[in-house]
């Protein structure tokens, strides 16, 4: 077992490496000039000034190596655009309320999503059941565009229980985070609906309940605690939906987040920005996925011979 | 994780469970019309389908004709979906944008198959070192959320069109798809008659594309159904982030985003696409459910 | 204009509040009350901001944003007055001799240190801004003066010397001297532009970029940076110590920065603030918004117009054709909906000289007889033509309606949109080859037709159309160093008509003329004012009880 964690630990590093090549490569391949920001034409003098500034000037392997070189050191550079801040300085103001609203979200899916599908998986096939599923479903299918937009209009312009946008008390937190929350919510629901419709088949429930123990002590003991392991190695996956998603949600509800600035970043050629992060989503996953990983090899070792 | 590959946890596909290899599609049809919410699902699929290929062809408006005096009209007889900021039809013209997101959907989840079988079939069927390196990749980067890389791709090519589009969302979102191959093929290939061919001495071709390839066929197909909601959902967000193909095309995606601006008097615009890429998204997983069980019974739910 | 009967009513009564609003330069086109309404108890100012602002270093600042923070919270040398002409600030009076421009400033402007604020600070900012070690991006904003652009242009080993040849020099702490390399008489104009305020050295030089940061700033104008969470908010307060803090109202202006169009409208309906920043409205919600009582407009100096790539429609006839097919009102009435002003020219409705300028030979409404005959008249005339514009709210549907006009020409049109960034390096110049049409707008700098007209040179980075005429040129060079304004006008009107008289080459067909289209809640309605160049003044804004 140790083999196979050191293993995943060192395979980390190439790909970490391959990940920012890639996204180098990527960003070279754009064209447009960072400087230029609207229909002004930039001055020779001002553009060389400007290039030598931020080291454009340099052969592009050089530009790699003093990136990679200041990956390592937890140095992301100097932003292209935002020309007082560093992409460290993006990112230690505006990601710490990215993950805010990811872990709002997945706050919302475990509160709503978990007892929708424990609810249906105790009356499979009842009206409990169906209406779970349904709005699982419909969760699932409506582009968040369209269920931000409803909220925003009904919520907040209209009834005038919720504010529009902005992220700085509670009450901005909510549509956010529950539009965004709103496909964990449906996948888990169906996740413990499944889970748990399997469990109750097992001999040991069987054996459990022929042996006279309450109903009720039965699920909450057995049942749902094995049910909720999946929900549990679901979250780390789930971690991509929600930066995929933050950055409409973060684009419409004015949250001050990096999903909402990568876009931002990415049409006004801010390269340091887009740079710093795309690698630390990324690093961000492949850590994520590493623990995963290893954290289901201890708790199942059967996955070890599976994973080989 | 992208949408998609929610989709893909929710039927439980995944690596390592391979459909077993029976050519009996008959009875995998007869059980998917045993599934009545899937059977429901497949027709409002081919209905949709059919009034975007259809309705534009009979439709009595031409899509691209500007006519501000009936701007902004609301659903009537003669416009089912109402006008838009130019008067032009919105029920010829969602059915033109279906065609784009369907196609697009397609031909981006057709792309990831193509690359993904191509991996996972290379990493299963050749094993050893190489295999290993490509599944430790994979497992690094399982989960990587597409959109960045869609949204760079995008800015690359800059003039988005449909063909843009497709490699835009296809880039990143292949890890799964791959996975799941790979571990088709490595079933399969312990299977006594690969192990037989082998020892009559079958080259690794004959055996990869008569024995392996059509076997996974089953996840294929499902996977298709899984892909499908994740990519049209992705080239809305895309749009939506007004980085959509651009016009005169439209997608249901980009039609949404016209229509966000506008909702508050013509809440029309921005609700028909949106619904109508809703209705497709819930079909196709309904159609890939009912598709996963007809195809592989052992996985049946109660 | 609407009649505010509530706030006539009011002011019957009040007359010390009168004085205060009346007081109000500003846009000058809103019609004032007359009066002002009752003065609120809490002077406190919730408003909106289009985006975070890149930067709060006057010297590195390039957008509107920073630009209407910077400027609320800095004193200028001069304010643009309602007629665009300068108007006295922290500079009390200047002298103009040819090329020579010397501001005398007044003694009572303080930094929020309590240092005062010294001619040495503008000399210091200025070349500091030219220094190429900082790169400025607006550095050619101060090309006009003596040495400027090659202290800025210079390698750094001879960066130092070059410096010292910049013609801006402090004689004494009170008086700026500086001398330019033509006449340029729109100069002091020039120098309310945010690029000209002065920095506070002692705390550039200690903290580095993170001098703007809310704990390092030190400014010098009605209000002081007390909070700036990046991308969230900006929130200013009243600055006491300034020099005519008395005549400043508001005591705070809370500000969000919310980027998207819709979600800043959500806002404002919402009651969550009471103004937006002139950024703009979603187009597709303006029949809507325009209809609401806070809805405001202003004039702007800006021109939107469409390109020709005259390697691609070689032929004047046709270009003629195509301008006299569009149908400006239409697209001003139908798709732009902002109460733009149709245009027949480059120089915008507004600028100083217009009445001298303006040409009337391209029509408001489409003229497709006319459009017809040119059309006839063209020799090869091109049927299949593609048209670029960039994928921003709005050119998307003037596009799509310029392309259903012109195929009454029998024109069939592609249009095609690219991202912001690669579509400006798309267009060169020289333009791409695919490029027949594209579209481009330009909001001015400073209040003179140079500012449009030079954009045609033939070396001009803006001349995206391959228009290349030494007489026109020359006719830019001549006016350059032609301080008198009515001689200047003439040669700028013979220039126009170059470009868009009848026998024009027509490098382009102007659509129309911006306006700024606004946000304001009734209560701050009359105060609240946008210049023709998006500059508006929170120290003039009164919050009245509604």
């Amino acid at each position: 077992m140790a083999a196979y964690i050191i293993r995943r630990l060192i395979w980390t590093v190439p790909v970490v490496l391959l990940v920012i090549f890639m996204t180098f490569m990527l960003m070279k391949q754009i064209e447009g000039n960072p400087f230029r920001k609207s229909e002004r034409a930039v001055p020779a003098a001002v553009q060389m000034n400007l290039e030598r500034k931020f080291s454009l000037d340099r052969p592009w392997y050089v530009q790699y190596g003093n990136y990679v070189k200041g990956v390592g050191t937890g140095d992301l550079g100097p932003s292209l655009v935002l020309r007082d801040r560093t992409v460290n300085d993006v990112v230690a103001e505006q990601f710490p309320r990215s993950i805010e609203l990811g872990l709002l979200a997945f706050g919302w899916a475990v509160l709503l999503g978990v007892p929708a599908g424990v609810l249906a998986a105790l009356k499979p096939n009842s009206r409990v059941d169906y209406g779970a599923m349904f709005f699982s479903n419909v969760g699932f299918a409506l582009p968040n565009f369209l269920v931000a937009t409803l909220l925003i209009y009904f919520v907040s312009v209209k009834w005038g229980l919720l504010p529009t946008s902005g992220w700085t008390t509670w009450q901005h937190k909510i549509l956010p985070s529950f539009t965004l929350g709103l496909v964990p919510m449906a996948y888990f629901a169906r996740l413990v609906r499944g889970t748990m419709l399997e469990t109750l088949q097992q001999d040991y429930v069987r054996t459990a309940k022929a042996k006279g123990l309450r109903w009720r002590r039965i699920v909450t003991v057995h049942v749902l605690r094995n049910s909720l392991i999946p929900v549990v190695t679901a979250a780390a996956p789930l971690l991509g939906y929600i930066i995929t998603g933050s950055f409409i949600v973060e684009n419409i509800f004015a949250v001050p987040g990096i999903g909402r600035y990568y876009v931002t970043a990415v049409s006004a050629r801010d390269y340091s920005v887009v740079m710093g992060l795309t690698v630390l989503l990324s690093i961000i996953v492949i850590v994520a996925n590493l623990v995963v990983d290893i954290l289901y090899t201890v708790l199942d070792p059967r996955t070890r011979e599976a994973r080989t | 994780m992208s949408a998609t590959q929610i989709a893909g946890r929710m039927a439980g596909v995944d690596a390592g469970a391979p459909i077993r290899q029976s050519s009996l599609w008959q009875d995998a049809w007869r059980r998917y019309l045993r599934n009545r919410g899937a059977v429901a699902a497949g027709a409002v699929f081919l209905l949709i389908l059919l009034w975007c290929i259809v309705a534009p062809l009979v439709s009595p408006h031409d899509p691209n004709h500007v006519d501000f005096v009936n701007a902004y009209q609301g659903p009537s007889w003669s416009h089912p979906f109402g006008t838009d900021q130019f008067g032009r039809d919105l029920f010829t013209r969602a059915a033109l944008g279906g065609r784009i997101s369907i196609g697009i959907g397609f031909g981006a989840t057709l792309a990831i198959l193509g690359i993904g079988v191509v991996y996972g079939a290379v990493s299963g069927f050749v094993g050893g070192k190489l295999d290993n390196a490509l599944m430790r990749f994979l497992d690094a980067l399982y989960g990587l959320p597409y959109l960045p890389f869609a949204i760079l791709a995008l800015a690359i090519v800059g003039t988005v069109n449909f063909w843009t589009m497709v490699v835009a969302l296809s880039i990143a979102s292949w890890f799964i798809t791959a996975r799941v191959v790979r571990g088709q093929i490595i079933t399969l290939k312990e299977n006594d008659y690969v192990r037989a061919a082998k020892a009559v001495g079958v080259r690794w071709y004959g055996i990869l594309g008569r024995h392996l390839l059509p076997n996974t066929l089953g996840v294929l197909v499902i996977t298709i159904f899984l892909e499908l909601p994740g990519v049209i959902l992705g080239e809305a967000f895309l749009s939506f982030l007004g980085l959509g193909i651009n016009p005169p095309d439209a997608s249901w995606g980009s039609m949404a985003q016209d229509g966000r601006d506008a909702y508050r008097a013509h809440p029309h615009i921005i609700i028909i696409p949106s619904l109508a890429i809703a209705s497709l998204v819930l079909c196709a997983n309904f159609i890939a459910d009912g598709l996963r069980d007809a195809l592989d019974p052992r996985t049946k739910e109660t | 204009m609407r009649l505010r009967i509530p706030v006539l009513l009011a002011a019957a009564a009040v007359v010390a509040a009168a004085t205060v609003a009346a007081g109000c330069g500003g846009g000058g086109e809103k019609e004032k009350a007359g009066s002002g309404g009752q003065k609120a108890a809490s002077q406190v100012l919730k408003m909106a901001w289009g985006a975070e602002p890149p930067s709060l270093d006057p010297g590195l600042a390039t957008d509107t944003t920073s630009s209407n923070v910077l400027l609320n919270m800095m004193d200028p040398l001069v304010r643009l007055g309602p007629d665009l002409q300068p108007v006295p600030a922290l500079a009390e009076s200047w002298d103009v001799d040819g090329k020579v421009v010397t501001f005398h400033l007044r003694d009572d402007g303080r930094w929020t240190n309590g240092d005062p604020v010294t001619a040495h600070d503008f000399e210091y900012s200025w070349k500091r801004t030219l220094d190429p070690k900082l790169a400025a991006d607006y550095a050619y904003q101060l090309y006009g003066i003596v040495g400027a652009e090659a202290y800025n242009n210079a390698k750094p080993a001879h960066a130092a010397a070059l410096r010292d040849k910049v013609g801006v020099k402090a004689l004494d702490d009170r008086t700026l001297q500086v001398t330019l390399t033509s006449a340029q008489p729109w100069f002091v104009q020039q120098a309310a532009h945010h690029s000209f305020l002065a920095v506070h050295e002692p705390t550039v030089e200690r903290y580095g970029a993170k001098w703007t940061e809310p704990q390092n700033i030190v400014t010098n104008g009605p209000f002081k940076l007390a909070g700036w969470k990046h991308d969230a908010s900006i929130t200013l307060v009243k600055n006491a110590d300034w020099r005519s803090a008395d005549k400043v109202a508001l005591d705070r202006v809370e500000g969000r920065i919310i980027v998207d169009g819709t979600t800043r409208v959500q806002a404002f309906e919402a009651g969550e603030v009471d103004a937006l920043d002139g950024g703009g409205l979603p187009p597709a919600d303006m029949p809507r918004l325009k209809e609401l009582p806070e809805y405001e407009k202003y004039p702007a100096l800006g021109t939107y117009y469409y390109g020709f790539n005259l390697k691609n429609i070689p032929d004047v006839d046709q270009r003629r054709a195509m301008a006299f097919a569009i149908d400006r009102q239409s697209i001003i009435d139908n798709v732009a909906q902002a109460d733009q002003i149709p245009a027949s020219g480059m120089v915008p409705k507004g600028m100083p000289g217009f009445e001298t300028i303006e040409q009337h030979f391209l029509p408001p409404r489409a003229d497709l007889d006319r459009a017809k005959e040119f059309m006839a008249k063209a020799d090869d005339p091109k049927q299949k033509i593609t048209l670029f514009y960039n994928d921003a709210p709005g050119h998307k549907e003037i596009a799509v309606a310029v392309q259903a006009m012109w195929k009454e020409l029998g024109i069939d049109t592609t249009i095609k949109a690219q991202e912001f960034a690669q579509y400006l390096e798309f267009l060169g110049p020289p333009p791409n080859d695919a490029v027949y049409v594209y579209r481009l707008g330009w909001i001015a700098d400073y209040g003179d037709p140079m500012n449009f007209l030079e954009l045609w040179t033939s070396k001009s980075g803006n001349n995206n159309s391959r228009f290349a005429d030494p007489a026109y040129d020359r006719l830019i060079e001549q006016a350059r160093n032609t301080p008198n304004d009515e001689q200047r006008y003439e040669i700028y009107r013979q220039a126009e008509a170059m470009l868009t008289g009848p026998r024009g080459q027509l490098p382009i067909a102007p659509i129309y003329w911006y306006t700024y289209t606004n946000l304001e809640r009734e209560s701050v309605q009359d105060t609240f004012q946008i210049n023709p160049l998006d500059q508006f003044d929170l120290s003039k804004v009164v919050i009245e009880e509604a």
